[in-house]
């Protein structure tokens, strides 16, 4: 945040980049993988080799033996034996810490072993015996709501307390645990009024975050009181979810949370955290758990999604009606899925104007990994389809995709689907910037040299921010002019403690070499929301300047004291508290607090938006303010093999106010990153719930190799100098997938409506069009049920 | 799962007689690469490692007689910058430079990537067309044997538990022969081929002679047709010509399905690189009918060198 005006701003001397970067490249960062805690067992999982059953049989009698071996543990055992909850989750208390009677999905943890090391326990979870009587199982939301599906969950879990504005609408389905709605308008009239009616499938494959570094913690249990060391995005949500399992009150369990080594929402919820709290309990010794990475493929997923979408639109291009169900699979336990829903139903309405709007958003059980958060937010699945199908319309309008985008964006004053007024809108500028960079033009033909052909595509996207959303903050100015600041926002390589030091800086005038960031640990840093839904910058930066503001008034009175003058009288100018108007007879910090012997000055700080959404209609306010991106990419296709090279891509994303270019820069470029790999490869494949590609030699993600030889950011500034941070940690990441697809249709015809875009279905989509003769539209479906455009798609007046 | 012991032998005849004490029970491991990944994933568990990464006199490269004889302890990284390799046998230093990356090229050896036998690897359905033979010591005494009749299937290659394989040795081509590799990948760069392709033939008198086609990772071992191959020889290999061989071996590879691409894929991908490969072939001789070495430079190094 630009703060001190024209001042000299020595202050701001000799800031670069992160404020650890010493520490990262010379492998000093206290990750929780890295902490050892005094006497620790090490811990691993026996997890469920089949996707639903019940157990009827455990046998720990072998592995008991082994010599080392502390404790085994099953959900059995803490059911009869432990003094506290079995059973866990942020919405639906509905995940056992260990598969109780029944397992749910493959990978499911049944049987725990803590031993005085890691290959003790190996060895001895080898000598478990698990038997189980297989149930049918279901993978797909349209099997799990189908008549007569097998039942996931026989009682409906307990709803937690977790979140006070909760949207909780179960239907008569089983297997659905919660449905969010959108209605708008009229929608029959609305597609009564249309002239075109556009009906499109599309589906987005669940996939994996692959942080760097994998879950991991270290738990220790007393009678009274409990010490978990652990790798999160939210520790006031484990310290929650703990001291509920345990009875004990919140200030009984102490939470730390080290620097993460990346997690894009993979860290939010609890998910080993209960297992190696309840080994602790049981074994009286700290005990630390570490996922292995094929561990990490079961742990947490992003929702594999399918959308129905039926646009109704008038021939001049403008979008009357839209219908939206949209299919969410949630995995065998809800996790985050229940509310995840909501973003990923009312994002479906896109960054458009539609005057009529339906949407029925499901979030369903599955026989499959657990589903939550992931960088998007619910929003990647959204925008491919909605971008995609908007692409599709222009292209069966024959009208230029950029015009019928531009017609129908949103722009200040109009309402968003959940009816609340858009402000501080800028998706037209950032989409013709886009058109402009990438080099736009409509009527040019692809371009083609020998085997290859290049084209261009774009795509523009809305993102809402968690609302309504809490945060505080406290720092302390210590006797030698220092600041400590105390926040619960988590370090996961976005470099919010970077931001929230130089925000300091600027606010008290003092060098970033003078302030620290204490360790985040529920004990003593306060409550933060989450560090997610890209609200840090935002949310945390208000707060802390809010204690900033308690501080300097603090300092003021405290001056006061020692002068004449009335603390109205006095300023904080270039890091010291001066008179107005005169500068030079300035007292410094230091001065101030010593003495007036204040020991040290504790300033508060508070920041909350209110919102929320009714849940019948989904009216009411979704998002404090709406992030905003644009993409555009140039790829060149093989047509002979179908391999898809991204050339150039330009990404376009609304910051408000840019406060940090480079960490910008660098969040824009790792969603560039990250959708790269999900618009070309990026799949979880499972066979009968049994993953096929959980490791990395057989999940690809992106390397430095496949980012484009071109990369073109444009980091939008409003220009007001009081103009609201908008989070950028996500925004330009949903539109990656569809810029890459629209362009590649635009390249070949062939228009792939089924994520990822792999070189075999592109392939396979060429020799489908070569054998219906030609690319003249481009609208077909390809042999193996690849679907391409028009595959279910009605053009034609309704009456 | 007991930790498997750990031994270093002093010398090749030291690690020979190792290996047949424990008669198959003991694995060797060299770059560890791919021993790391079969042990962590519990495919193999033995009850010792012989370590034969520091043995002396199996991390040579030398020329003689026309023949390049390389060290199963070299590293992919040295075959890739070796000058000798660049001089006599460009394509050999493409090939291994392609492999993985660069920490991976570091470790990984010669005699690990032919003894591993996977599939999806590179260097040998190069070294096969280019009718290299694999060169073991065990308690017996040495053997060499073509590289042809070397793999079995998946994984399997015709070693005994007590061989290990000292060098590979490689014919270097006649001179006016041009050798292109294609490594296709079909998802992120750093993958493995989903169908690596060698060709190769010598170039006089206005015609094309000893073609040369090795197709790897579509199939469990990699192929060489010479019935196919001889399509092309004499022939000043036209498109026809091409299309001909491309299309043979696309029918007769008994292609696998994987997460790169199905058995049809594949069909379809050995048809379009065994095409372009020949046409590349076909392209350098015209475009320098007569090399000053044996086989022609690749336009250009892989680029993940740093
Ligand atoms: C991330 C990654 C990416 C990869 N990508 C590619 C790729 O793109 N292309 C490609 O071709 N390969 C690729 N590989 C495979 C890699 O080339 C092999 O792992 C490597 O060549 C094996 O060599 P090593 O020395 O590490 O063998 P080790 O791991 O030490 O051993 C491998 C096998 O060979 C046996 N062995 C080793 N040396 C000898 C010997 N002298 N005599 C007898 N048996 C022996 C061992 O017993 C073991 O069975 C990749 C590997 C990794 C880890």
């Amino acid at each position: 945040m630009e703060s001190g005006g024209r001042e000299a701003s020595t202050w701001r001397e000799g800031r670069s980049g992160m404020i650890d970067s010493y520490e990262r490249v010379t492998g000093r960062v206290p990750f929780a993988t890295n902490v050892e805690v005094q006497g620790m067992l090490h811990a691993v999982l026996l997890r469920s080799q089949i996707a639903h059953g019940r157990i009827t049989r455990i046998d720990v009698s072998r592995a008991k033996e082994v010599p080392g071996v502390h404790t085994i543990l099953t959900g059995a055992d803490i059911v009869v034996r432990g003094a506290f909850k079995a059973r866990f989750g942020p919405v639906f208390r509905d995940q056992p810490i260990l598969a109780i009677d029944k397992v749910r999905f493959v990978g499911e943890p049944v049987v725990a072993v803590a031993a005085e090391d890691r290959d003790i326990a190996v060895t001895a979870l080898a000598l478990i015996d698990v038997e189980y009587e297989e149930l049918p199982a279901v993978f797909t939301p349209e099997e799990a709501m189908a008549n007569g599906a097998p039942i996931l969950h026989e009682e409906r879990p307990e709803l937690g307390a977790t979140f006070a504005d909760i949207l909780i609408n179960r239907s008569g389905d089983p297997n659905t645990c919660n449905t969010f709605k959108v209605r708008r308008g009229d929608i029959e009239s609305g597609f009564a009024q249309s002239d075109h009616i556009f009906e499109d499938v599309f589906t987005s494959p669940s996939v994996q975050h692959v942080p760097l570094e994998t879950h991991c913690c270290i738990a220790s249990v007393e009678r009274s009181r409990i010490v978990i060391t652990t790798g999160t995005q939210i520790p006031y949500m484990v310290r929650g979810q703990i001291a509920e399992i345990f009875g004990l009150p919140a200030s009984a369990v102490q939470v730390i949370a080290p620097p993460l080594g990346g997690a894009y929402g993979s860290k939010c919820y609890p998910s080993i955290e209960p297992i190696a709290a309840a080994l602790s309990y049981f074994s009286g010794r700290p005990v630390r758990l570490q996922n292995a990475r094929d561990e990490e493929f079961v742990t947490i997923t992003k929702h594999g999604v399918k959308i129905y979408m039926k646009t109704g639109v008038r021939s001049d291009g403008r979008i009357l009606a839209r219908k939206v169900l949209a299919l969410f699979n949630t995995g065998a336990y809800a996790d985050i899925g229940p509310r995840l829903i909501k973003n990923g139903g009312y994002g479906t309405n896109g960054p458009v104007s539609i005057p009529h709007v339906w949407i029925d958003s499901h979030a369903v059980y599955t026989n499959v990994t657990p589903a939550g958060a992931f960088r998007g937010y619910g929003i990647s699945q959204a925008a491919w389809a909605y971008d995609s199908q908007i692409d599709m319309i222009a292209h069966r309008l024959e009208m230029d995709p950029y015009e019928l985008r531009m017609k129908n964006l949103l722009v200040d004053g109009e309402p968003f689907c959940t009816g609340e007024l858009m402000h501080d809108v800028h998706f037209r500028e950032l989409l013709t910037t886009a058109r402009d960079r990438i080099g736009w033009d409509w009527s040019a033909a692809p371009e083609r040299v020998g085997q290859k052909v290049r084209a261009k595509g774009m795509s523009c996207i809305i993102k809402s921010t968690v609302t309504p959303s809490t945060s505080t903050a406290s720092v302390k100015l210590n006797d030698d002019g220092s600041l400590h600041i105390l926040t619960s926002s988590i370090e996961l390589g976005q470099g919010v403690h970077t931001l929230l030091v130089n925000l300091a800086s600027d606010q008290l005038q003092i060098p970033v070499g003078r302030i620290s960031v204490a360790r985040v640990d529920t004990d003593v840093t306060p409550y933060d929301q989450q560090t997610s839904s890209s609200r840090s910058s935002w949310s945390m930066g208000h707060a802390l300047t809010a204690a900033i503001s308690d501080v300097k008034e603090q300092l003021l009175s405290r001056a006061a004291e020692l002068s004449d003058e009335e603390a109205s009288q006095l300023e904080i100018r270039n890091g010291h508290v001066s008179v107005i108007g005169a500068p030079e007879q300035g007292l410094s910090y230091q001065e101030v607090v010593r003495r007036t012997r204040a020991g040290n000055i504790v300033g508060r700080g508070f920041s909350q938006t209110q919102g929320g959404l009714d849940p019948e209609s989904g009216q009411g306010v979704a998002s404090v303010h709406w992030h905003q991106a644009a993409g555009a990419a140039e790829v060149e296709v093989d047509l002979e093999t179908g391999h898809v090279k991204v050339v150039k891509y330009h990404a376009g994303v609304y910051a408000g106010r840019v406060v940090n270019q480079v960490h910008g820069e660098l969040q824009t470029e790792g969603n560039l990153a990250m959708g790269l790999g999900q618009a070309l490869w990026e799949e979880l494949l499972y066979d009968n719930g049994q993953l096929q590609n959980g490791s990395l030699a057989d999940y690809m993600i992106a390397s430095f190799d496949d980012m484009p030889d071109e990369v073109d950011l444009n980091i939008l500034e409003s220009g007001r100098p009081d103009a609201e941070l908008h989070g950028i940690g996500e925004t330009s990441l949903p539109a990656v997938m569809p810029a890459i697809a629209n362009a590649v249709f635009r390249a070949t015809g062939v228009r792939i409506t089924d994520l990822p875009l792999t070189a075999e279905k592109v392939l396979r989509g060429l020799k489908a069009l070569e054998a219906e003769g030609g690319a003249k539209n481009g609208d077909l479906t390809t042999p193996d049920g690849a679907s391409t455009d028009g595959q279910k798609h009605v053009v034609g007046s309704v009456t | 799962m007991l930790a498997p012991r750990f031994l270093r032998p002093e010398s090749s005849d030291e690690a020979v007689e190792l290996l047949r004490s424990f008669e198959g029970a003991a694995k060797v491991v060299a770059g560890s690469t791919a021993m790391t990944i079969m042990l962590r994933q519990g495919l193999i568990e033995p009850d010792a490692l012989i370590y034969v990464g520091g043995l002396p006199g199996l991390r040579e490269i030398h020329e003689e007689d026309s023949r390049l004889r390389v060290g199963a302890l070299c590293t992919h990284r040295e075959v890739e910058l070796s000058a000798e390799v660049r001089a006599v046998l460009p394509i050999l230093a493409y090939t291994f430079g392609t492999v993985a990356n660069v920490r991976v090229r570091n470790a990984a050896t010669v005699g690990g990537v032919v003894a591993e036998a996977d599939y999806a690897s590179d260097p040998p359905a190069v070294l096969l067309g280019l009718g290299a033979d694999v060169i073991t010591t065990s308690p017996s005494g040495e053997r060499r044997r073509p590289l042809l009749s070397f793999y079995r299937s998946f994984y399997e290659t015709e070693l005994d538990f007590d061989e290990l394989i000292v060098a590979i040795d490689v014919p270097i081509p006649p001179s006016g022969t041009y050798a292109v590799y294609e490594k296709y990948v079909s998802r992120a760069s750093e993958d493995r081929p989903c169908v690596g392709v060698f060709a190769s033939a010598q170039f006089y008198g206005g015609l094309f002679h000893n073609v040369r086609i090795a197709i790897g990772a579509a199939s469990e071992t990699p192929q060489h047709v010479p019935a196919i191959d001889r399509a092309g020889d004499e022939s000043d290999l036209r498109a026809s010509v091409i299309g001909e061989i491309a299309e043979a071996y696309a029918e007769q590879t008994d292609t696998l399905d994987d997460m790169r691409g199905s058995s049809w894929y594949r069909k379809e991908m050995i048809r379009v690189w065994v095409r372009r490969a020949l046409e590349r072939v076909r392209e350098d001789a015209y475009a320098s009918p007569s090399p000053s070495r044996s086989s022609s430079i690749p336009d250009e190094m892989p680029r993940r060198d740093q």
